[in-house]
């Protein structure tokens, strides 16, 4: 029955150690599967960032700069069409050239950021707008130095205006082309910001429930550890205590058949050699051999009694416990050789059969360990007859518990077993005074005496 | 309110500190007072005093203004340093408005009109406008100095709203209007600043006119800042206008080469111009500043032209690339490294720009290390010059400020009069304002627009001339109380023009504020509208002496001079040689 239920059970061979694992390394997989995922939203982030966003605004940059630079032509241009100015239209060649300069500058460095978008057409259009605006403008100035002014001033009304007018309009189209794709590249990353924001949402939801899984069943794994451990305790103490019942019987067995039976052949037998002995002459030397034989006979049936005797009490069960210990400690005295103080306190109380087993067995394991081990030779016993409990004490100032061996195991087992048995408990204490040698205190409430009494 | 309780704590510490500074010296007394005269600084080793009473200078500009809030009522007017009689004394000249046609103010005994003020020698001025023949009514702005004739005797060109004047010093104490005959007239424009030099170096003045915007009174906007009283306008309201290049024919006319020499720009909105020699190559370059335009930087072309590199030099614009407001401009070899140094007056929240040259020939701004940048972030400055003022070595920074707007408080924190500025050079890259600390009420906030230095007192160190705007003007006298030496030095030009403008002057001497050479540049123009006096100044600490004198002038001829004293002036005349004047 045992074996079945201890080594069968099916929650010994399923150790939670799996279970675990695999909570840990779906979360781990999911923290990893998680930040993949994050680092590969964020490179599409900044790639859109660097390719788009950032050189869509270094363009824009560049484009407001030859749109400024359309500006200053073309208010030189109204200034040269004004002719307000006591200068031939030539005098404006330096402002043109100056402009030209930075012009192509910031063309060269616009083509160098364009974005990607920006198809062929586009690119070649801005670029031939540019020459011709420019071969116009050489045009315009070559007549003005010819000089024909009115010419010069009717081409750059008819002509170079409205190329620049083109110019600037087809820079403004691109600048509103770049916007035009900022603004869906900021739509984009708003977008991957909502999936990631969305997916943080699930990430979390999903690790909060791998670890709620993951507690559940560690809790829950604990617990049955715990059932088990309880109940195995339990077998245990079960076991013991089957032990020391089936023992107790067994010496009661034996005790009652060496007091009963070989006590009643040894008195036979003395009883027989005394009359024999009568038979004999007076003074023969049969008569004293007889005799002699007779005092063996005694002394053998002594002997069985006193056995008997330490085997199992047959006092406890006809006079109780208090009785017997007023027997059994003056033996103690003798055959240890050591004092023993004895007190009792208390309105005592009957503490018979099984109990009184129990507690004279516990009390002479600690009255043995004390002889065997302590090397003291005083001891003190004091049984209390509390209100709600017996409560028996033995005490030495010896070696106490630390000093001594520590595979003194059964011993101690056997006595909190008994305890238990009794539903009591048993403690192993230092003695109050001079903190040296052991107190031995076993306590066991008044109702559980009654109780096992029977 | 809360302030003062901030403070508590720091005041205390600090008295506590001035308090053991006080018991370790002899001072006992007035230990609370010392706690409170937060001058941590040393002596800045001068001071200044307003001699603008004594001295018998009773100005005042009239920007005519009468409500129209016309454009040129904020733009003030100009002063100069001169020696127009040749005594060796520095004569006073004050630019003045006018009113507008038709608000006239009746009440006015005598029309407003620019003030020749003759110097008496002995710290007092005498009023010869009258005499000179210079008591013309017109709007005048800036004033530029010059001897375009090379007679000895120094012409005055005056810019204007309208036409500007070119008076010809006969030499006889009096002055004609040549205007026409220069070839100057038929000429309507809002000038600015202006400058006389040779650009050509043919040993004959040429005229340099910066011109602000197109504007006339028939024609002004309508700006307004709560949309119903109009207000003055800012540049942005109005189209730019070409500077002037007059080359000077040597008969006494003027050929108008704006367009050929490549100034011609229909976009600026100049008001400031400085001459220098950017590229050490001897032919003078220019510098003009633009009110939200960008600045140009004219680098001579060595045949007649020139070609605006200021966007590559790094002068154009702001750092954050901004075209800021340039008004006032100065230049000159502050950090004495041989190279010419830049510093541009601008817009309040923009900061004067101080800037370095380097080694990559490009201008760096240097006015935020400096401590100017900060010091000027609330000011909107105009006039500005460069001058040795405590004669250390090292050239300070004198600027005078005051906002556009008098209804500027309603605005922003900024005042209208706004307290002149003197930066003290360390010598080690770092300026300091100490106008507080020098007394004379300098710092008192003035409507400041024009600025000049001359030695009029001819005590070797420089005085400081300020003219507001629609208010009087100011005379301050330099009085050095550290004893610091310096050496003046006249330059009269006989290849090279008279005036010697655009020679340069370089002088060494044992170490001195971490140098050993200063250099300094013959020139017109700078600052705003103003010009100060030719002769150059070195300041020479507690040195008796300099080692050497190198002159380069404008002919190209170089000539070196040893072991001069200091304490006195010189004069050296081209291929003459050197003569010591007696003091200053």
């Amino acid at each position: 029955m045992y074996s079945r239920g201890v080594l069968r059970s099916p929650a010994l061979h399923r150790s939670p150690t799996p279970g675990l694992s695999v909570g840990l390394i779906i979360t781990l997989a999911a923290v990893v599967a998680y930040s993949g995922y994050i680092t590969r939203q964020i490179s599409g982030l900044r790639e859109l960032q660097n390719n788009l966003v950032d050189r869509n605004r270094k363009d824009s940059l560049q484009l407001l700069r030859i749109q400024n630079d359309l500006n200053t032509l073309a208010l030189a241009m109204r200034d040269m069409l004004d002719n307000d100015e006591p200068y031939p239209l030539t005098a404006w060649s330096a402002q043109f050239q100056r402009v030209r300069t930075d012009l192509d500058d910031a063309l060269r460095r616009e083509q160098q950021v364009a974005p990607v978008n920006r198809t062929p057409e586009q690119k070649q259009y801005l670029e031939n707008s540019v020459t011709q605006f420019w071969d116009a403008v050489d045009r315009t100035f070559a007549l003005a130095r010819d000089p024909n002014q009115a010419e010069a001033r009717t081409q750059i009304r008819i002509s170079l205006r409205a190329r620049q007018e083109a110019l600037s309009t087809a820079v403004s189209r691109l600048l509103v082309q770049n916007n035009e794709s900022e603004e869906q590249a900021a739509l984009r990353i708003a977008e991957i910001y909502d999936r990631v924001q969305r997916q943080v949402y699930l990430f979390l939801t999903a690790t909060l429930i791998a670890i709620l899984f993951t507690s559940l069943y560690l809790i829950r794994s604990n617990r049955r550890l715990f059932a088990q451990l309880a109940a195995l305790s339990e077998q245990r103490s079960e076991l013991a205590q089957k032990l020391i019942s089936t023992q107790e019987s067994t010496l009661r067995h034996i005790s009652r058949e060496l007091h009963d039976e070989f006590g009643q052949i040894l008195t036979a037998v003395g009883a027989m050699l005394t009359r024999a002995g009568s038979h004999a002459p007076e003074g023969s030397a049969l008569r004293s051999e007889l005799r002699e034989v007779c005092e063996i006979t005694q002394s053998a049936l002594d002997k069985v009694r006193s056995l008997s005797q330490a085997l199992h009490p047959v006092m406890l069960e006809e006079t109780g416990l208090e009785s017997t210990l007023d027997w059994y400690l003056p033996v103690l005295e003798r055959q240890a050789g050591i004092r023993v103080f004895y007190e009792k306190s208390g309105e005592p109380f009957p503490v018979d059969g099984n109990a009184a087993i129990h507690v004279y067995r516990v009390m002479q394991e600690a009255l043995n360990n004390l002889t065997r081990h302590s090397g003291a030779r005083e001891a003190w016993v004091r049984l209390r007859f509390l209100p709600q409990a017996l409560e028996v004490e033995v005490e030495d100032h010896g070696r106490g518990f630390e000093a001594r061996a520590t595979t003194q195991g059964i011993g101690l087992v056997a006595m909190r077993e008994r305890a238990e048995l009794l539903g009591g408990t048993v403690e192993f204490l230092r003695p109050a005074q001079g903190g040296k040698g052991t107190l031995v205190r076993l306590r066991v409430p008044r109702e559980k005496l009654d109780l096992h009494a029977a | 309110m809360n302030r003062p309780a901030v403070s508590l704590p720091a005041l205390n510490r600090r008295s506590f500190l001035w308090a053991m500074a006080g018991l370790a010296s002899t001072t006992t007394s007035g230990l609370l007072l010392d706690a409170f005269a937060a001058s941590p600084s040393p002596d800045p080793g001068f001071r200044l005093v307003d001699v603008t009473g004594q001295s018998g200078i009773r100005f005042r500009h009239n920007s005519g203004a009468y409500g129209g809030k016309l454009l040129p009522e904020t733009l003030g007017a100009g002063c100069a340093f001169l020696d127009y009689d040749r005594d060796g004394w520095q004569d006073i000249l004050l630019v003045n408005g006018a009113d507008w046609p038709g608000h006239k103010r009746e009440h006015k005994s005598e029309p407003s009109t620019l003030k020749l003020y003759r110097n008496n020698r002995n710290g007092t001025f005498s009023d010869v406008t009258r005499s000179a023949g210079l008591d013309v009514e017109m709007y005048g702005m800036g004033v530029a100095i010059g001897d375009y004739d090379n007679d000895g005797y120094p012409d005055i060109l005056i810019t204007c709203v309208g036409q500007n004047r070119l008076f010809k010093n006969t030499g006889k104490g009096t002055f004609i209007d040549v205007t026409k005959s220069s070839g100057l007239g038929g000429r309507q424009a809002l000038s600015s600043s202006a400058l006389w030099f040779d650009f050509d170096r043919d040993g004959l003045l040429d005229l340099f006119v910066c011109n602000y915007v197109k504007w006339s009174s028939e024609h002004d906007v309508f700006c307004s800042l709560d949309g119903k009283h109009k207000s003055y306008c800012t540049p942005e309201a109005y189209r730019g206008e070409t500077c002037w290049l007059f080359r000077n024919r040597g008969n006494g006319t003027f050929e108008d080469v704006t367009a050929t020499s490549g100034i011609f720009d229909s976009s600026s909105k100049s008001l400031g111009v400085a001459m220098l020699d950017y590229d050490h190559d001897g032919w003078p370059d220019l510098l003009v500043t633009n009110d939200t335009q960008p600045n140009k930087l004219y680098r001579n072309q060595r045949n007649g032209t020139f070609i605006d590199i200021a966007v590559d030099a790094g002068i154009a614009f702001s750092v954050e690339g901004r075209a800021r407001a340039g008004m006032g401009v100065d230049v000159a070899d502050f950090d004495n490294s041989g190279n010419s140094g830049v510093a541009i007056t601008n817009f309040d929240n923009e900061m004067t720009g101080l800037y370095r040259l380097s080694d990559s020939g490009s201008y760096v701004d240097v006015a935020m290390q400096s401590g100017v940048g900060a010091a000027s972030k609330d000011k909107l400055g105009f006039g500005c010059v460069f001058l040795d003022a405590d004669l250390d070595g090292a050239l300070d920074l004198a600027v005078v400020n005051g906002h556009i707007d008098d209804t500027v408080r309603n605005v922003s924190g900024v005042g209208y009069a706004q307290p002149p500025q003197l930066f003290l050079n360390s010598g080690k890259g770092t300026f300091v304002d100490v106008a507080a600390e020098i007394g004379g009420g300098f710092s008192q906030p003035k409507v400041g627009r024009g600025l000049a230095y001359g030695d009029f007192d001819r005590d070797g160190d420089l005085d400081l001339l300020i003219t507001t705007n629609n208010g009087p003007a100011y005379l301050y006298r330099n009085d050095e109380t550290a004893g610091n030496r310096s050496i003046r030095i006249h330059l009269v030009g006989t290849k090279s023009n008279r005036d010697a403008i655009g020679a340069a002057v370089k002088i060494f001497h044992g170490a001195l504020n971490g140098t050993t050479s200063q250099s300094r540049l013959v020139k017109g123009g700078s600052s705003y509208l103003s010009q100060s006096e030719l002769p150059v100044t070195f300041g020479l600490g507690k040195r008796d002496k300099i080692d050497r004198l190198v002159i380069e002038w404008p002919s190209g001829r170089t000539e070196e001079y040893k072991n001069l004293a200091a304490g006195r002036a010189y004069e050296c005349v081209e291929s003459k040689g050197i003569t010591p004047l007696p003091g200053f």
